[in-house]
């Protein structure tokens, strides 16, 4: 899961010169909200945002009458005097796992992606990251999502593996919440189906029980309901 | 009290999905037994089946899909496009005449020979999209009925209002840059059943945006949820809408005994919806209302709720 597959590698960029009036239309025109800022020898030099370019410019420029400033009045301020001086980046080698982790940490919406020479590959997204997982949970294509309450030990997902594969369901994906309850996991299967009645009926049969769909979460933690 | 058709034909039990499949030919048969049982038949008109020439069923699916769907199951195939489709040789014809069958009825609720129906046919439809089988439905017997209207009955504005327990992802598919066919599901919230369409916010696309409309409901809520959102959504919707015929895509499976998903609605709750959607249909649409059958698998309740059903439709 490499950010090269996963990255837009069509970037919209400015330079330091570019004025903030063009960075802003060029974000407006690709309904994008950052802009990596690149030398003349295509290095990544800094990142404009939409937000730096808001409070930069009078809030008047957002609202509905703003053609009636004088936007010759702002014609001086250029991307070099607002951005991101060296940015955090990240490589195409590096992984979506990578980005996800770093994202969270850093509170950014999105790193430039760079080689080891600073020349920059592509873009990397709060956006491109949700499209990997949306494919990678398959919720896109039809099926039934089952929550099962698993006791943490060897060979319980070999035996929901093997009830769903004895019922000739293909599986679209799996996710595990490690930490549900004391010594409890949870296991939420993605089935490419439209029947679980029986497949339901034989994780039953094997002592597993089936969590309440309005319990369900992707955010339980120790001692955090 | 209306004059009701009841779309019913042995033949729609030919079609074998195997063992342990839920979609099985004792469904129809209880839901029979269940208008027999309850003296309904004596009011009916009982009209059997007749196969659908292909021109109207290509009006909505591709010719390659017909084409594709009629060798499979010629050639003995199990099942078609995905395990959950399983099939038997007769299962393409059977389709045909799904299909035919309710179009024959069109004819009779627009010519004013009826008022409205119930067709009682397998397999069910409104999974089925332009190209693609799935979730039990080969062809989208729903979506060729409103096409069948507008086209040969020049009928301008049809609602569909699809209260199957699973999102009819066929028909909002087919229908979704469509202003001419409003499309309304109630169905379990995307996250929790099949087949993860039908999002609240899913309201068409381009010149149909607006002509389509999902409630979704969690888990376990029943009777008042749906309550609320026949007389705040539902309601309102088709009163603007004005359709001149209403398709009701009939699903029994939203039953708190069905186990195919988890709400809650009851034997009451049901007759009390399809009561309120009998009223909206007499307010707007001059009565004329096409049920059909799409899912509903507890072969204990069917009996019980097909009754209703029929006793809503002719008012008694």
């Amino acid at each position: 899961m490499f950010i090269r597959k996963s990255m837009q590698s069509k970037v919209i960029a400015a330079n330091p010169q570019t004025t903030l009036l063009d960075a802003r239309a060029l974000l407006n025109t690709h309904r994008i909200r950052h802009l990596p800022v690149l030398d003349e020898d295509d290095r990544l030099v800094g990142i404009i945002t939409d937000r730096d370019i808001r409070s930069a410019l009078p809030a008047a420029f957002y609202k509905a009458n703003g053609e009636s400033l004088n936007e010759d009045d702002y014609r001086h301020l250029t991307v070099g005097d607002f951005m991101t001086r060296d940015p955090m980046a990240i490589s195409p080698e590096d992984t979506i796992q990578d980005a996800l982790l770093q994202i969270q940490k850093m509170r950014v919406g999105a790193f430039p992606v760079v080689d080891h020479d600073g020349r920059l590959k592509g873009i990397i997204s709060v956006r491109d990251l949700l499209r990997a997982f949306i494919n990678g949970l398959g919720i896109e294509e039809p099926g039934t999502l089952l929550g099962i309450l698993v006791e943490e030990k060897v060979g319980q997902l070999k035996k929901i593996v093997d009830a769903i594969t004895e019922e000739n369901i293909s599986c679209g994906s799996i996710l595990v919440q490690r930490h549900w309850e004391k010594n409890m996991r949870a296991v939420f299967v993605y089935l490419l189906t439209n029947s679980v009645v029986r497949v339901k009926r034989k994780l039953t049969d094997l002592g597993f029980e089936l969590l309440d769909p309005m319990d369900w979460s992707m955010e339980r933690r120790p001692h955090h309901d | 009290m209306k004059r009701t058709g009841l779309l019913y034909d042995e033949r729609f039990l030919k079609h074998h999905t195997g063992a342990n499949h839920p979609e099985l030919p004792e469904r129809l048969t209880a839901i029979y037994n269940g208008i027999r049982d309850r003296g309904l038949l004596e009011h009916l008109q009982v009209i059997p089946a007749q196969a659908a020439p292909r021109m109207w069923i290509e009006t909505v699916h591709d010719r390659d899909y017909v084409d594709r769907f009629e060798a499979a199951c010629r050639d003995g195939q199990p099942s078609f496009d995905s395990p959950d489709n399983q099939m038997c040789a007769d299962t393409y014809d059977v389709a045909l005449l799904a299909v035919g069958g309710i179009l024959d009825i069109a004819d009779r609720i627009v010519n004013g020979e009826l008022d409205n129906a119930f067709c009682a046919v397998r397999p069910p439809g409104h999974h089925a999209e332009k190209a693609k089988a799935m979730g039990f439905c080969y062809f989208n017997n729903v979506a060729v009925a409103a096409s069948y209207l507008q086209t040969q009955w020049l009928i301008e504005r049809v609602a569909i209002i699809d209260f199957d327990v699973h999102h009819g992802n066929g028909t909002q598919a087919i229908f979704e840059d469509d202003p001419t066919v409003f499309y309304y599901s109630i169905h379990e919230h995307p996250s929790f059943a099949y087949p993860g369409t039908g999002r609240a916010f899913d309201n068409g696309v381009q010149r149909g945006t607006g002509y389509t409309r999902n409630t979704t409901v969690l888990p376990g809520q029943g009777d008042d949820f749906y309550r609320e959102a026949v007389e705040n959504e539902l309601g309102p919707a088709i009163t603007h809408f004005r359709p001149q015929v209403i398709i009701v895509s009939t699903g029994f499976d939203a039953h708190v005994d069905d186990d195919m998903a988890d709400i809650s609605l009851s034997t009451a709750g049901y007759a009390w919806m399809m009561d309120e959607i009998m009223r909206l249909g007499d307010r707007v649409a001059d009565g004329k209302l096409i049920s059909v059958l799409e899912g509903g698998y507890c072969l204990e309740r069917l009996p019980e709720l097909a009754a209703d059903h029929v006793q809503s439709l002719l008012q008694i």
